[in-house]
């Protein structure tokens, strides 16, 4: 009879990295968006951890305003591009509140990065549709730029951005450049392009962004994979428009919003029947969310 | 595996000598019916008879609250583990309860590791303690009613000794510098083991057919079995406070009124609480009563039987005596099982 | 901070207990002190600003005269944020535990015919007039609590305090359940946490000072002591001591005569 603990397993247990501290990292820019979306971008103050913090897209972060608390937040920017982690944050709470409040080169608190992300590497050699709606386009954008940059190793790319009006589009400036490219389709629409004066005149679409698959012709939906966040009124469309092309249920990835408060799967409250949130997602495909009733409510 | 025995005309002098090993906790009498761990003062403070503390011994590695780090100078964050170098010796703790810290030392050494819980564990001994079951006991269908391991030694008690159990080489140690408390055992013995043991079975009362019960929860999701509870539920949270393998936590932010020196705490939390799954911007995930009691049993019953194939519930009945407004859970799955 | 916040410790009707909570925190009254400009403090300096724009006001009290409600506009319009310390502010409080006594009852009860100088309205806490953005309940306010929420204002932060009930925290000191064990009226499930479940932890059943949980399960609370041989009215007038507005408004205490 072996026991199943023993004292050296406790000891090697209590020698780990200890996961509950943040690594200190500085707030070099602020970037402001839309209204209550900002850009925000860090850097360790370790600089060995600006090369070695590996990440996928659609990974978080936990990051600590120091003095206010701790918020998981989702990163923007891609592990292809190193040096500074960029973060979509919107003004929600608290501790985002806070953020909001600090000045340039301050300090904060930054450990993870955590979640499962997009599972990049399944994904290569298939074509990529990534929709977002309004504030979805965060997580997202870190996927796009990943493929981006490795643009060889994908096939076929659509990108399709609803929000309600110019002014709520993030990373407006980036995207409306890549609908020049050639390598990608790059679609954005807005419900109602308003103008006032001295707005940025809106080049995109006029409608819902289910309305921009019309634009897209020939989608191999069997080798494509979709990757979708938004709105619960956004997943409720985008789905039903997906499902009705015959797209597999599995190939279609989402990005689900918890409360993840320790990122490492501890702390319980991201849990959905017996997956977590902070492990086993924030990306889920569908085929999860349909066979665990509390995940999601459209 | 080594086993000895110990007389009862003995047993002072062992507890006297654990001292030796690191500070010493036992079960003490609180009240009519209530039980703590707590540090022995003198051996003659032990309550041989009890069944279940108030709090399992879950507190000694997972504290009800407790500070992670620090931070005072713009800069670090310092570790602060509590009691990181006290060597505690527990006493008494029944196979429910071991069994219930091997589940925590699978919640909290899965995946990432909670430093903090094993830094304690890793200086703390086990000394189990046999018992009889009452009415509240349901060990026995949860597979907790007996360990084989998660203990350094296991004391079974015979009419005028114990079995001892050496159950890790730090137990060994503890018997051979005892050894003159110690004696062999003999076949006697072994025949009053089985006779203690046989009559313990014939003492457990209280039922729970788990077979198949993750798939009759899938069925039963919306039974009106979870309607009713909510009605009858308060969601006081002492149910998981109690809880031998409930481990929920929140985190916050302490500051210093001066704003210069920062604690990061963690609190034990129940997904009872209203607030459990509210999100930044106030979206309540289970605002429901009904949603967050049944959440909390199918935890116990299905979640935790998908990710490590055995329910986190030790039938150890301290939910069910704690509970004010007397909610059985016991009672509860039989319903959902058509068995009431 | 740049700028020490300015403000203000007021008292409507009520005892001044949690002011007194507040002078109470004796090795901490330097650095309050230092970190904010108190301009208005009645009960505890002289020479107070009675005019200037506050950042912050801490109410403590009841409005239970109209001049306590003129008071309290007066403080709600030259103050950015409001605190109501206290359970009186925050959920009306013992001078609100008659409430569904009509006042000139009550009046006349206590005073006789005869004299008719007393002011006295229906008792009703700080937020039932007036916008109230932190509330911290307790009889008194427990000072760990205050110094929390001050450290946090001072950082810029609204607040938090966490919404459990006193049956956790009483759990996690293993007191013996006073109604488990010994079938007494304890308000620990209806009343939310914060003082480490004080009461209880002496054998003295929680008498609910700190107010209700955001979400308290009335009908389960009363079935839950009705089944241990209580009568309705016991518990009413327990749930009666200092929250009587809130219970009133759930119209569960309506039938105390």
């Amino acid at each position: 009879m072996t026991p199943q603990h023993t004292l050296l397993d406790y000891s090697s247990k209590a020698r780990v990295e200890n996961v509950m501290i943040p690594h200190i990292a500085r707030l070099v820019r602020v970037i402001p968006m839309v209204q209550d979306n900002y850009l925000f971008l860090f850097r360790f103050e370790d600089p060995h951890l600006n090369e070695t913090f590996i990440y996928k897209p659609g990974q978080f972060v936990e990051l600590t305003v120091i003095g206010t608390g701790e918020a998981p937040i989702s990163i923007s920017s891609t592990p292809t591009r190193k040096g500074v982690l960029e973060m979509c944050v919107r003004r929600m709470g608290r501790v985002t509140n806070a953020l909001y409040n600090l000045p340039e080169n301050s300090f904060v608190g930054l450990r993870g990065p955590y979640g499962n992300g997009y599972p990049v590497d399944d994904m290569k050699g298939h074509d990529v549709l990534i929709i977002a709606g309004g504030l979805g386009m965060a997580p997202l954008r870190s996927l796009l730029n990943y493929i981006l940059d490795n643009r060889n190793q994908f096939g076929r790319l659509i990108l399709m951005y609803g929000t309600k009006t110019p002014d709520d589009v993030l990373f407006r400036d980036e995207l409306e450049s890549l609908t020049r490219r050639g390598d990608l389709e790059c679609l954005l629409a807005v419900e109602q392009a308003y103008q006032y004066p001295g707005a940025h005149p809106w080049r995109g679409k006029i409608g819902l962004v289910t309305d921009l698959f019309q634009y897209v012709k020939n989608i191999n939906v069997p080798n494509t994979i979709a990757a979708i966040c938004g709105p619960p009124i956004f997943y409720k469309f985008v789905l039903e428009k997906l499902l009705k092309m015959n797209f597999s249920k599995d190939h279609i990835l989402m990005s689900l919003e918890r409360r993840m408060e320790c990122g490492v799967g501890k702390c319980g409250h991201c849990a959905i029947g017996y997956k977590y949130t902070c492990i086993d997602g924030p990306i889920f495909t569908y085929w999860d969310v349909i066979n665990m009733p509390e995940l999601i409510e459209f | 595996m080594k086993i000895l025995k110990l007389p009862k005309a003995n047993f002072n002098k062992f507890l006297l000598g654990l001292n030796n090993y690191g500070e010493v906790h036992i079960p003490k009498k609180k009240s009519e019916e209530t039980y703590v761990f707590a540090p022995m003062e003198d051996p003659s403070e032990v309550a041989l008879e009890y069944l279940r503390t108030v709090i399992p011994p879950k507190k000694y590695f997972f504290k009800p609250k407790e500070a992670l780090f620090k931070h005072s100078d713009g800069k670090n964050f310092i570790e602060h583990i509590e009691d990181v170098n006290k060597k505690l010796i527990l006493f008494g703790l029944h196979p429910c309860d071991i069994h219930g810290l091997k589940i925590l030392d699978i919640v909290f050494g899965t995946g990432y590791i909670d430093k903090y819980y094993f830094a304690r564990r890793k200086n703390t001994l086990i000394i189990g303690l046999s018992c009889m079951p009452d009415e509240k006991c349901f060990c026995r269908s949860m597979g907790t009613d007996a360990t084989e391991d998660g203990f350094d030694l296991f004391l079974s008690e015979l009419k005028n000794s114990y079995l001892v159990t050496v159950g890790s080489s730090q137990g060994d140690d503890i018997t051979n510098d005892m050894k003159d408390l110690l004696t062999e055992i003999t076949r006697k013995d072994t025949n009053e083991y089985l006779k203690i043991r046989n009559e313990r079975k014939k003492r457990f009362t209280l039922q729970l057919d788990i077979s198949d019960l993750p798939y009759i929860l899938e069925l039963q999701r919306e039974s009106e079995v979870w309607e009713d509870l909510g009605k009858k539920c308060l969601c006081c949270g002492s149910c998981s406070m109690v809880c031998p393998t409930c481990s929920c936590f929140n985190i916050y932010d302490k500051l210093s009124l001066d704003t210069k020196q920062t604690e990061r705490v963690r609190q034990w939390d129940s997904c009872l609480f209203k607030d459990y799954a509210v999100v930044a911007g106030g979206h309540n995930f289970r605002a429901n009563r009904a949603d967050r009691v049944r959440n909390r049993y199918y935890h116990k019953q299905h979640g935790f039987v998908t990710q490590f194939g055995k329910p986190s519930c030790t039938g150890c009945g301290r939910c069910i005596q704690y509970c004010p407004t007397q909610i059985h859970v016991v009672e509860v799955f039989n319903k959902v099982r058509g068995e009431d | 901070m740049n700028k020490k916040p300015k403000i203000g410790i007021f008292g409507l009707t009520s005892c001044a207990g949690d002011q007194l909570a507040i002078l109470n925190c004796e090795d901490e009254l330097i650095t309050i002190a230092d970190a904010f400009d108190i301009l208005d403090w009645e009960m505890a300096k002289t020479n107070n600003d009675k005019v200037t724009e506050l950042d912050i006001a801490f109410v403590e009290g009841v409005v239970a005269q109209t001049r306590d409600l003129e008071a309290l506009q007066a403080i709600r319009k030259r103050s950015k944020l409001l605190v109501a310390i206290g359970t009186c502010a925050v959920w009306g409080g013992v001078a609100a535990m008659k409430n569904q006594i009509p006042r000139e009852i009550l009046k006349k009860e206590v005073y006789g015919e005869e004299i008719n100088v007393v002011d006295a309205v229906e008792a009703l806490p700080v937020r039932s007039f007036v916008k109230t953005d932190i509330l911290l309940p307790g009889c008194p306010i427990e000072k760990e609590q205050f110094l929390q929420i001050a450290a946090s204002l001072l950082h810029g932060d609204l607040p938090e305090l966490l919404n459990f009930s006193v049956c956790s925290e009483c759990k996690m000191r293993e007191n013996p359940c006073l109604v488990v064990e010994k079938g007494e009226v304890c308000c620990g499930a209806l009343t939310v946490s914060g003082c480490n479940a004080r009461c209880p932890s002496h054998n003295i059943p929680c008498g609910g000072c700190h107010g209700p949980i955001e979400e308290v399960h009335y009908d389960a609370n009363y079935t839950m002591f009705e089944q241990r041989g209580i009568t309705k009215e016991e518990i009413q007038n327990k749930m009666a001591n200092f929250a009587t507005p809130a219970w009133m408004g759930q119209k569960l205490i309506s039938e105390i005569k």
